[in-house]
C-alpha cells in the first residue's frame, strides 16, 4: 500500500517539482496518520480532525518524541535500518526507524548534487557505518562516497587519524571534499596546523558544540580552518541534518542562510505562541521533509532560526536547555577531550572569565 | 567601620528590598553569635578554652556571583561586610540591577569593588574567594584556586517540594509562591513536588491557582527567544507524551508561555527548563533510591506537614535544608548555606596562647 507514494516521492527527490510538493505533502500526511498509531494520537490531542489543505497545517511531532516513542508508519518487522541520537546525556536517545534506506540514500545523494556539491574524492572525519550502525552522519557520508572504506578517517576508537589524513591530502593533485563534525574538525586542528588542500577542494562541517565543554564559535572555527587547509572560508560548507529528518539543508561560508532542496520546507515558529513567527521574527525551526516517509514528515526542532525568505534561514543554534544531540553528537561524544583547552591558552583571566560566564 | 556601624549600614540598605526584611540589626548580631560568639566583636581576643581567640577576616574577598537571582550577590556581600572585609565582585556579564541598587545605598567606605570582568590580580589576591555557579565554574575555579586561599563554592542545587499529608488551599497556594519567586531561579526553587496521595488532582489544583494569579494579572512577561524557545519545546515536548502516555497530563497558561504545569506519574528525575515550570509526581516507595543519583545536590526541601517523620526522611533524601512548603524562598539570617557556616567560612581564627589578662 505504501509503494505507490514512495515511488511518487522517490520520483520528486529525482526530478523535483515544487508544484508537486503540497499534493505530496497531505498525502503522506494522510497516509502516516492512517499508518502511525502514536502520530494519529497526537494528531488527535490537537483536536486536529478536519481535513488540512495546506502543508503548513500538518502537525508536526516535537523531536524530543523519538525517544518516547517509536513513530513507525510501518509495521515493526520491517524495520530496515535504526538510526539513533546519541544519548549521551543520560536522558536517553531518540530512535528513527526506516522501512528501507532507498529514500534516504536518494535524499542524501541528491540534495548533495541538487545544490551542486562536488563528489570530490572524500575524506570523512567520521568512523565506517560498520562500526557505528547507528549513526545517520555515517550512513550519509557512506552514500556520499559510495560506500569505500578507506574514505573514512576515525578509528573504531574514536581518534581522527591524522597521519592517514595527511598522507592522503598530501598525495592528491585533484580536489577533495573533507567532510566532519566541528568536533572532529576541532580535534583535528589541535593535531595538525597545516594540512593544505587541492585547489578546489571544499570542507564541510556539520553539527555543532551545544552541551559539550568547549564552545567555539563558527566563525572563530572557520577562520582556524581556513588557514589550517589554505582555503578560503566560502570553500566550508555547513550541512544541517538531525537523526530525526532524512534530508539536509546547506549553507554556505559564514552569515549565509540554509538552503533546502525542493521536497523540504520549513516554517519559523513564534514559541510565544506556537504559530508562524512574523518575517525576521526568531522563532523554532519547524521541518517538513518528504523523506521523512517511514516516520513523521513534520517535525518541530529545537533550533532556533530567522526565516530569510521562503528558501531558507538563518540558523542561530539551539535553545539553551535542549538537549545536546544531532548526528554529530554522536561522533562527538568518541572524541571528547580536555575541557577548556583554548581558553586557557589565552590567558588565566579570558579563560576565568569565559567560565563564569559558561555557567 | 566598627561592626555595629557595618550591621546598622546593611540593615538600612536591606530596608529598601522586602525580599531582604530578615535582615535587621537583631537577626544579624544572632546569627554573628550563633557562628562567631563573641570573637568577631572586639580587637581585644576573647577567652576561648584554654587560650584566647580572634576571628579576624579573610580579606580581600572575591565574590563571584551567577546572574540567576540577585539573592546570592547581595547574601555574599552582606557576609562579608559582617566580618570586615574588603570585598570584590565579578558580576554576571549582564549585571545585577539589585545588587548595584544595594551597592548604592552602602556608605563609601563599605562598597566593593564590582565588575563583570576579572581585574588584575584579583585572583591572586584573594584571601577567600566565594563562587556561585554551575559545578563546571566551580571545579574550573578551583583548579585555580591557591593553597593560601579558602574557596567557598555554592554549586548548583535542586530542591523539591515533599506533600506527605493532606493538601489544602494553603499548601496550595505555598506550593506556588515557591516556584513564583525569583521565577524559579534560585537554588531554593522547587522543581518538582513528590505528593502522597492524589497526584493529579494536586497538579490540578496548581495549574488552576497559576491561572488565576495570571488570568487576574496585567503584567505581560517577556521572556527572551532562547528562554521562550526552552519553554515551547518542553511544552510541547510533554503535550506529545501526554497524548500518547498514561497518567501524564499538562496544564498551560493559556496563549502565552507564564507558566507550567505537567503531571507525571514516572518518579524519575527529569530536567526542567524553570521559569515557572513545575512537575508533580507520586511519590514512590523507593524514593530514597529515585533521588540518590542527585542526594549530593539536594539544597531545600520543603515538606508539609513539618514534623519529626517529614523532617527525617528528608534529612535521610540529603536535605541541607527543611522548611515548609511556601518558605522554600525565606531562608532564615541565620540558615547554613549548603550545610555550612555562612561567616565562620570567611574568617581565620587566632589563638593566643599565654596571653596576660587584666
Amino acid at each position: 500500500m505504501n509503494m505507490p507514494l514512495e515511488e511518487e516521492i522517490l520520483c520528486f527527490l529525482q526530478r523535483p517539482d515544487k508544484g508537486k510538493f503540497e499534493t505530496v505533502a497531505l498525502r503522506l500526511y494522510e497516509q502516516q496518520r492512517n499508518h502511525n498509531s502514536v502520530y494519529a494520537r497526537y494528531c488527535e490531542s490537537l483536536g486536529q480532525s478536519e481535513p488540512i489543505h495546506s502543508w503548513k497545517r500538518i502537525p508536526a511531532v516535537p523531536q524530543q518524541a523519538f525517544k518516547y516513542s517509536e513513530l513507525r508508519s510501518f509495521p515493526a518487522s520491517e524495520t530496515a535500518a535504526e538510526f539513533r541520537t546519541s544519548g549521551t546525556t543520560g536522558e536517553g536517545f531518540g530512535r528513527h526507524f526506516l522501512g528501507s534506506l532507498k529514500l534516504y540514500q536518494t535524499a542524501v545523494q541528491s540534495g548533495w548534487d541538487y545544490f551542486r556539491l562536488p563528489r570530490n574524492p572524500f575524506a570523512l572525519l567520521m568512523q565506517h557505518p560498520e562500526k557505528a550502525q547507528f549513526s545517520s552522519l555515517s550512513r550519509m557520508g557512506s552514500f556520499l562516497c559510495d560506500g569505500r572504506r578507506d574514505s573514512f578517517f576515525v578509528s573504531n576508537e574514536g581518534a581522527v587519524e591524522v597521519d592517514r589524513l595527511r598522507t592522503f591530502l598530501s598525495s592528491r593533485t585533484e580536489p577533495v571534499t573533507l567532510f566532519g563534525t566541528a568536533l572532529a574538525f576541532l580535534n583535528l586542528l589541535e593535531e595538525a596546523s597545516d594540512l593544505p588542500l587541492p585547489p578546489g577542494s571544499i570542507l564541510m562541517e556539520t553539527g555543532g558544540f551545544k552541551g559539550l565543554d568547549r564552545e567555539v564559535v563558527q566563525a572563530d572555527l572557520y577562520i582556524r580552518l581556513s588557514k589550517c587547509f589554505r582555503t578560503e572560508v566560502d570553500c566550508i560548507w555547513n550541512e544541517y541534518g538531525m537523526t530525526e529528518l532524512s534530508s539536509q539543508f546547506y549553507s554556505r561560508g559564514l552569515g549565509q542562510p540554509h538552503l533546502a532542496p525542493p521536497w523540504l520546507r520549513f516554517l519559523v515558529i513564534d514559541p510565544k505562541t506556537n504559530r508562524e513567527a512574523s518575517s525576521g521574527e526568531i522563532g523554532l525551526l519547524r521541518v517538513f521533509d518528504l523523506a521523512n516517509f517511514w516516520s513523521v514528515l513534520a517535525v518541530q526542532t529545537q533550533d532556533l532560526a530567522v526565516a530569510k525568505g521562503e528558501e531558507g534561514f538563518l540558523l542561530l543554534g539551539r535553545d539553551p536547555a535542549a538537549l545536546p544531540r544531532g548526528c554529530s553528537r554522536a561522533m562527538d561524544a568518541l572524541i571528547r577531550r580536555e575541557t577548556l583547552i583554548k581558553w586557557e591558552n589565552k590567558g588565566i583571566n579570558m579563560a576565568l572569565n569565559a567560565v563564569a560566564e559558561s555557567h | 567601620m566598627q561592626l555595629p556601624n557595618r550591621i546598622e549600614a546593611i540593615a538600612s540598605a536591606a530596608r529598601e528590598f522586602q525580599w531582604l526584611s530578615n535582615l535587621t540589626p537583631s537577626a544579624m548580631r544572632r546569627w554573628i553569635e550563633l557562628e562567631l560568639g563573641s570573637l568577631l566583636d572586639a580587637n581585644t581576643p576573647r577567652a576561648y578554652g584554654d587560650h584566647h581567640c580572634s576571628a579576624q577576616p579573610l580579606s580581600p574577598i572575591l565574590h563571584i556571583v551567577s546572574g540567576n537571582t540577585p539573592h546570592a550577590g547581595i547574601q555574599s556581600l552582606t557576609r562579608g561586610i559582617l566580618v570586615g572585609a574588603k570585598n570584590r565582585i565579578k558580576l554576571p556579564r549582564k549585571g545585577l540591577p539589585e545588587l548595584d541598587h544595594f551597592v548604592r545605598l552602602l556608605p563609601t567606605e563599605l562598597k566593593p569593588e564590582m565588575s563583570n570582568s576579572l581585574q588584575g590580580n584579583w585572583m591572586e589576591e584573594a584571601e577567600a574567594i566565594v563562587i556561585f555557579g554551575s559545578d563546571e565554574t566551580v571545579e574550573f575555579f578551583a583548579k585555580h584556586v591557591l593553597p593560601r586561599q579558602r574557596l567557598v563554592a555554592y554549586g548548583h542545587r535542586i530542591s523539591l517540594g515533599l506533600v506527605l499529608g493532606p493538601f489544602d488551599e494553603n499548601v496550595i497556594e505555598g506550593a506556588v509562591h515557591d516556584v513564583l519567586v525569583f521565577d524559579q531561579l534560585g537554588c531554593l526553587s522547587p522543581q518538582l513536588y513528590y505528593i502522597a496521595g492524589d497526584s493529579a488532582e494536586f497538579a490540578r489544583k496548581l495549574a488552576e491557582r497559576f491561572n488565576q494569579l495570571f488570568s487576574s494579572s496585567s503584567t505581560v512577561t517577556e521572556w527572551t527567544s532562547e528562554i521562550a524557545g526552552s519553554l515551547r519545546s518542553c511544552r510541547e515536548e510533554w503535550k506529545f507524551r501526554a497524548a500518547t502516555e498514561p497518567g501524564v497530563q499538562v496544564w498551560e497558561s493559556p496563549d502565552n508561555l507564564d507558566w507550567l504545569v505537567i503531571h507525571d506519574p514516572n518518579p524519575g528525575l527529569i530536567s526542567n527548563p524553570l521559569y515557572r515550570t513545575i512537575f508533580v509526581k507520586p511519590i514512590p516507595g523507593d524514593l530514597e533510591s529515585v533521588l540518590y543519583p542527585i542526594r549530593r545536590q539536594i539544597s531545600t526541601i520543603g515538606v508539609h506537614p513539618v514534623d519529626s517523620r517529614t523532617a527525617e526522611l528528608a534529612i535521610r533524601l540529603g536535605a541541607q535544608r527543611v522548611c515548609p512548603v511556601g518558605g522554600m524562598q525565606n531562608p532564615a539570617v541565620t540558615w547554613h548555606h549548603d550545610g555550612g557556616p555562612t561567616l565562620a567560612s570567611l574568617v581565620r581564627f587566632v589563638d593566643i596562647e599565654g596571653l596576660q589578662t587584666e
